[in-house]
C-alpha cells in the first residue's frame, strides 16, 4: 500500500505548480497547475463560506428619527466590510459575555440640523470604542451603591487601544464613502453596533471575498496548417485577437495561436460562414480550429473585501481544509 | 417557517458522532461513512482522492437531502484492503498534498514579491 500511494504523491509534487499572475493588495490572480477540480471548487467553496471575518451583528439604536427603518438601517450596517483581522478575536456564543476579545464596539451619532440641506450618512462617521459600550442597561432597581459604575451592554477589562496590534491602527471600516443613510433636516440617528466573528455559511456579510472565482485554461488547437487568405481571416475573427500572423518565408503568411489564455470560448473561430459569403466559398472552421479546455490547469482570481490580503485568505483556505480533513478521519479501525 | 437554524449547517449537536461507519451486509468489502455537518467541499475531494486508489472498486458520495446536513460516502474494495483502510488512506494522502500546496504556493509568494521589489 504504501508504495502506491508515495508514487501519487511524488507524481503530485512533480506536475503541481502555482504562479503568480497579478498580486495587489485587494485582488489576487494565480494559476495552480496539477490539481484537480473538485480541490479547486473546495478552494471557492471555503474563500466564499468558511474564512471567518468580523462584522456588525447586534444594533442597538437609541434614536432613529430617519426615514430609512431600524431594520433596514441594521441590515445595511451589518454589509460594511471592516478593515480587522478576525485571527484576533474569538468567537462568541449565547452565553459568552460581550468582552474584548469577541466584540468589537462602534458608535454612530449623526443629526441633521433644521434650516441646512440633507446630508448623507458615510461609514467613516462610524467611530469605535475601544473601550466598549456607553449605553447603560437600565433596571427597574435604582443603583444600590451609587460610587459603582453603571453596567453597560459589554464588559471591557481592558481597552482594545492597549492591545498592540489596534494601538497604531484604529479598527475602521476598509472604505470611508459607504453612504449608510441620509437624512433630512431635524432628523436624527444615534446608535451603537457590536461586531463579532462569524462565517459566511451563517450570513454572507461574513465573508471575506466579495467574490473568488476559477476558470480552466482554454486550448485552442489548429487542426491544419493554415495559410493566406485564409489566415487573414481567422485573424480578424476573433475578438481577443488569440491568433496571430507569422511569415514563413517567400511572403507566404500562417495563423498560429498567440494568446490562448485570453480567450473567451466565445466560438466566433468556428462558427461556420453564413449568408455573407457565397455557398460555394463558405468555409466550415471547425475542421480548422479546435476549442478544449486544459483540464487540470485553474486561472484562481481572489477579491478581497479589505480584511485580510488575498495570499492570506488563500493561506487560511488551505489551513481549514487541512483541519477539516482531520476531524473527517475516523478512530476505529 | 420550517428552515433549520443556519449554524446547524456545521455545529455537530452533543451526543452525535462526526463520523459513523456502515458495514453492508450484503456485499463483502462495502461500507458506507456518515459524516454529520459537512458538504461538498470535502464529500467531493475525498471521492476524488478514492478514485485514484487501485484498490476501491466503487466510490461516491451523496447528500440525502440539501437541509439534512450530512453526507453519506459509499466505498466498495477488492479484498486485498477494506473500506476503513482506504477511507483512512485517502484523507491522509490529501493531508500531505494540501501540505505540500500550501509550501509550494508560499514558495511562489515570496518569489513574486521578491521579483517585484526588485523592479523598483
Amino acid at each position: 500500500m504504501g508504495v502506491d500511494n508515495s508514487l501519487r504523491l511524488g507524481h503530485f509534487r512533480d506536475n503541481f505548480r502555482v504562479e503568480v499572475v497579478r498580486l495587489t493588495e485587494d485582488d489576487m490572480e494565480f494559476d495552480m497547475i496539477g490539481i484537480d477540480a473538485s480541490l479547486a471548487n473546495a478552494f471557492r467553496r471555503i474563500l466564499l463560506a468558511e474564512l471567518p471575518t468580523m462584522a456588525i451583528e447586534k444594533v442597538l439604536i437609541a434614536n432613529n428619527t430617519s426615514v430609512i427603518q431600524d431594520e433596514v438601517l441594521a441590515h445595511r450596517l451589518g454589509l460594511i466590510p471592516l478593515k480587522v483581522d478576525p485571527r484576533m478575536f474569538e468567537y462568541m456564543s449565547e452565553n459568552d459575555v460581550p468582552n474584548e476579545k469577541n466584540t468589537i464596539v462602534f458608535k454612530l451619532h449623526s443629526c441633521c440640523e433644521r434650516g441646512s440641506s440633507r446630508i448623507k450618512v458615510l461609514s467613516n462617521e462610524l467611530q469605535w470604542l475601544p473601550r466598549g459600550s456607553e449605553l447603560t442597561v437600565s433596571t427597574e432597581k435604582p443603583a444600590v451603591d451609587p460610587t459603582s459604575r453603571p453596567r453597560t451592554y459589554t464588559s471591557f477589562n481592558c481597552s482594545q487601544d492597549s492591545l498592540p496590534e489596534f494601538s497604531n491602527n484604529p479598527i475602521g471600516p476598509k472604505h470611508d464613502d459607504i453612504i449608510i443613510a441620509k437624512l433630512g433636516p431635524g432628523q436624527e440617528i444615534e446608535l451603537e453596533a457590536h461586531a463579532v466573528k462569524g462565517m459566511g455559511k451563517t450570513h454572507a456579510k461574513w465573508s471575506p471575498v466579495a467574490t473568488s472565482w476559477y476558470r480552466m485554461l482554454p486550448e485552442v488547437v489548429l487542426l491544419q496548417e493554415i495559410e493566406g487568405e485564409i489566415a487573414e481571416e481567422l485573424v480578424k475573427k476573433c475578438p481577443v485577437k488569440v491568433f496571430d500572423i507569422e511569415d514563413i518565408g517567400k511572403g507566404r503568411k500562417r495563423a498560429t495561436v498567440a494568446r490562448p489564455r485570453s480567450c473567451t470560448l466565445c466560438r466566433e473561430c468556428i462558427r461556420p460562414d453564413g449568408k455573407e459569403k457565397e455557398k460555394e466559398q463558405r468555409i466550415y472552421w471547425d475542421k480548422y480550429v479546435a476549442l478544449r479546455r486544459v483540464k487540470d490547469h485553474f486561472i484562481f482570481t481572489i477579491e478581497s473585501t479589505g480584511a485580510l490580503p488575498p495570499e492570506m485568505l488563500f493561506t487560511e483556505a488551505v489551513k481549514i481544509l487541512e483541519d477539516k480533513c482531520e476531524r473527517v478521519i475516523t478512530e476505529l479501525s | 417557517m420550517n428552515a433549520p437554524d443556519r449554524y446547524e449547517r456545521f455545529v455537530v449537536p452533543e451526543g452525535v458522532a462526526k463520523v459513523s461507519y456502515e458495514r453492508d451486509t450484503k456485499i463483502i468489502n462495502a461500507a458506507s461513512f456518515t459524516i454529520e455537518r459537512e458538504d461538498h467541499t470535502i464529500g467531493n475531494i475525498v471521492r476524488m482522492q478514492l478514485h485514484r486508489d487501485e484498490n476501491v472498486l466503487f466510490a461516491g458520495y451523496k447528500l440525502p437531502h440539501p437541509l439534512k446536513y450530512k453526507i453519506i460516502i459509499r466505498i466498495h474494495t477488492t479484498s486485498q484492503s477494506s473500506p476503513m483502510q482506504a477511507y483512512n488512506q485517502a484523507i491522509n494522502d490529501l493531508d500531505k498534498e494540501l501540505d505540500h500546496l500550501k509550501n509550494a504556493f508560499e514558495a511562489e509568494l515570496a518569489r513574486h514579491s521578491g521579483s517585484q521589489s526588485r523592479q523598483y
